[in-house]
């Protein structure tokens, strides 16, 4: 792994955060592996500088720290460690785990569920030790009946300790409700966790080095790469050859559920699968009303009426867009890439869900 | 706008890729799905028919402008809905259509079939019918048929069968019927181009094959028993299928997204229901040709079909 080298061509990294609580302030000397924020959300880890330098500038969605020295905090030791105390720690040092109380069934999702996407598939060429460090990890934190490594049919990925099931190639079969749907022959089985290939992955490499994580995989262009989490995305295009010109769009994550950086020195978090340039000037979706062709309601994997669903969130009726189950939606994003008046239908389906999320956390502060 | 200094990215909300259909791709592509027919109709009536087709979609665009420009919002006639609303309207009418019905009745589409619900997408019903009820009710001597095409030598076959009865029918060759032999709306009738139109959106997937396939299968099980009661009184299936509206009703019609169902179970039952209520119109109704009709009052089932759905994913 060429893991090494990427860090030491950071000049300055970017932390972008995730409902996260600062622990730094502008000024401050880092060491590198150093926890500079702490997540305020349930199974999410914390968030640690990739390299040692001083904080350049905090702000609630992002961290910036300037390269300097080669300081690096102490390996933390988790061979003792079990059950809760395991848990605690790892989430402490960056591992995203979902949070349940029993566990029937474990799926690892070893497939890359949006077309263009290979990270996972990269993962099984390049770090396979790591991840069966990994897969041993969770299996002790979640003592599952039955463990299930979901892999995309005809590739034949196995791991150890681990039951191979095949996963269609079709979008959105490759999304974890989907995945957990043909494991378990059941929509949104109870006691089953879904964790991606890349927490795999990065559990594998805590327990190998006792730091914190400070890497992950992604996909660029037509390749995987190692590289050290908070790199500039502009970085990362650079160094593949490509060249950013006025009014692109550069795409964390796949072409239908992926992000837009705002700027070439937004930072590559844990939960970023790729880093893609799309050269059309012109965002898809536009300002438009509804014109009730059906398309959404035909194409929607979770058999919702998106058209209704984002005509009540445009008009904030949030109340009417829980009453269609808007909560059900896994966000795969095809309603807009076939809505022919080219709304903005994921946009209004996440609106929805935080306004109904923000509601019930205030009315829940006022009991 | 002057770009910014190196450069400046676009930020945008997911998808970030696009299948590529538009309301305006589909539109056209629509419009020309409705050229065969409207073809053969030049071809059958010439200028008279021509006229009709040019007016209608004229005054639908028109009309929409001076509504964009009424009701203060941008006008959207470059998604070609308004074009499709006139031709169909014009399908609909007798070539012999004065000019003034064909403006008031193509207009009053675009009012009351359309604008009046906000626009595109808005609309309970199939907005060409709505100009095509409101001007049958109004004016019913120049939208009847037979007495405004006399100077043809071809028939109308539906005013013979609900006039004269079965035995008084003289076009009943299949062939001479599909291929437009026949008097009726003036592109309606044009069975061949229709279904040819038809064929190519399903293919292409601009419409759903569910809704024309329950029109179909509507029409042949409900005229298939009446016949099957007395073949003496009642036509035929294929009679039924080949006259009037039949065919453009339900690739064309029956198809407008907004005022028909979008789930498959609904989708199919409101077609049967269509289908099923343009025999019983036709047999029992005072109207020869129970098409429009039956798909307005389908058009006002939809709701009801729509609570047909099936349980949200992990719902239980």
């Amino acid at each position: 792994m060429n893991t090494h080298e990427t860090h030491s061509t950071l000049t300055q990294a970017e932390m972008p955060l995730m409902r996260h609580c600062p622990l730094v302030t502008c000024g401050q000397e880092v060491k590198r592996g150093e926890r500079i924020a702490t997540s305020s959300t349930p199974g999410m880890g914390d968030i640690h500088t990739p390299v040692a330098g001083k904080v350049a500038h905090v702000d609630t969605f992002r961290i910036r720290i300037d390269a300097n020295g080669d300081e690096q905090v102490d390996p933390v030791s988790l061979d003792d460690l079990s059950g809760s105390n395991l848990l605690i720690t790892l989430l402490e040092l960056g591992a995203d785990l979902p949070q349940v109380n029993t566990t029937e069934t474990l799926i690892i999702n070893g497939v890359d569920a949006e077309q263009g996407v290979l990270t996972r598939q990269e993962l099984f060429i390049s770090s396979r030790a790591t991840l069966e460090r990994g897969l041993k990890t969770a299996v002790a934190l979640y003592n599952p009946q039955t463990t299930v490594l979901a892999a995309l049919k005809g590739t034949a990925q196995t791991l150890d300790g681990a039951n191979t099931v095949d996963i269609s190639e079709q979008y959105p079969s490759g999304l974890d409700p989907m995945v957990a749907l043909a494991v378990t022959g059941r929509e949104a089985p109870e006691n089953t966790v879904v964790i991606g290939l890349e927490t795999l992955f990065q559990l594998g490499r805590i327990m190998e080095t006792g730091l914190p994580i400070m890497e992950t995989m992604i996909t660029v262009g037509k390749e995987g790469k190692i590289v050290s989490l908070g790199t500039p995305v502009g970085q990362i295009l650079d160094e593949a050859g490509e060249v950013i010109a006025d009014r692109d769009r550069i795409v964390l994550g796949g072409v239908l559920r992926g992000a837009a950086a705002a700027s070439p020195s937004h930072g590559v978090g844990r939960d970023t699968s790729a880093v893609a340039l799309v050269n059309n000037p012109a965002p898809v979706a536009q300002d438009a009303p509804c014109v009730g062709c059906g398309e959404c309601v035909r194409k929607c994997p979770a058999r919702l009426d998106p058209s209704m669903i984002t005509s009540y969130a445009e008009f904030g009726m949030y109340d009417k867009a829980a009453a269609e189950d808007v909560d059900v939606c896994f966000e795969c994003g095809l309603c807009g890439f076939f809505c022919i008046a080219r709304r903005p239908m994921l946009q209004y389906i996440r609106l929805a869900k935080n306004e109904l999320a923000l509601a019930q956390a205030q009315s829940g502060e006022e009991v | 706008m002057k770009p910014f200094n190196p450069f400046s990215l676009t930020v945008s909300v997911p998808p970030h890729r696009h299948c590529g259909v538009t309301v305006r791709s589909r539109m056209l592509i629509i419009l020309l799905a409705m050229v065969p027919a409207a073809a053969m109709a030049v071809t059958q009536y010439g200028i008279a028919g021509f006229r009709v087709m040019a007016l209608s979609m004229a005054t639908a665009v028109l009309t929409e402008i001076v509504c964009d420009k009424f009701m203060g919002r941008e006008s959207q006639i470059s998604d070609l809905h308004a074009m499709f609303v006139g031709l169909a309207f014009a399908f609909l009418l007798p070539a012999s259509a004065p000019w003034w019905l064909v403006t008031i009745g193509s207009a009053s589409s675009i009012i009351l079939g359309k604008m009046m619900f906000g626009g595109l997408g808005g609309s309970p019903f199939c907005a060409p019918l709505i100009g095509w009820a409101l001007c049958r009710i109004s004016w019913p001597a120049f939208m009847d048929i037979d007495a405004t095409m006399l100077t043809m030598d071809l028939v109308y076959p539906l005013a013979q069968l609900k006039n004269f009865g079965l035995q008084a029918v003289t076009a009943t060759d299949a062939q001479a019927l599909f291929l437009g032999k026949q008097l009726g709306g003036l592109g309606v009738v044009q069975i061949a181009g229709v279904l040819m139109g038809g064929l190519v959106l399903v293919m292409r997937k601009h419409i759903s094959s569910i809704i024309p396939v329950g029109v179909i299968a509507g029409v042949i099980i409900t005229a298939g028993l009446f016949n099957m009661i007395d073949p003496e009184v009642y036509a035929p299936p294929v009679f039924h299928l080949l006259t009037g509206s039949t065919i453009f009703g339900a690739f064309f019609l029956a198809t407008d997204g907004p005022s028909s169902p979008n789930r498959q179970i609904p989708m199919l039952l409101f077609g049967m229901l269509v289908g099923i209520m343009i025999i019983i119109i036709r047999v029992y109704g005072i109207y020869p040709d129970g098409v429009p009709f039956a798909i307005l009052l389908a058009n006002l089932f939809t709701p009801v079909f729509e609570r047909i759905r099936p349980r949200s994913f992990g719902k239980r």
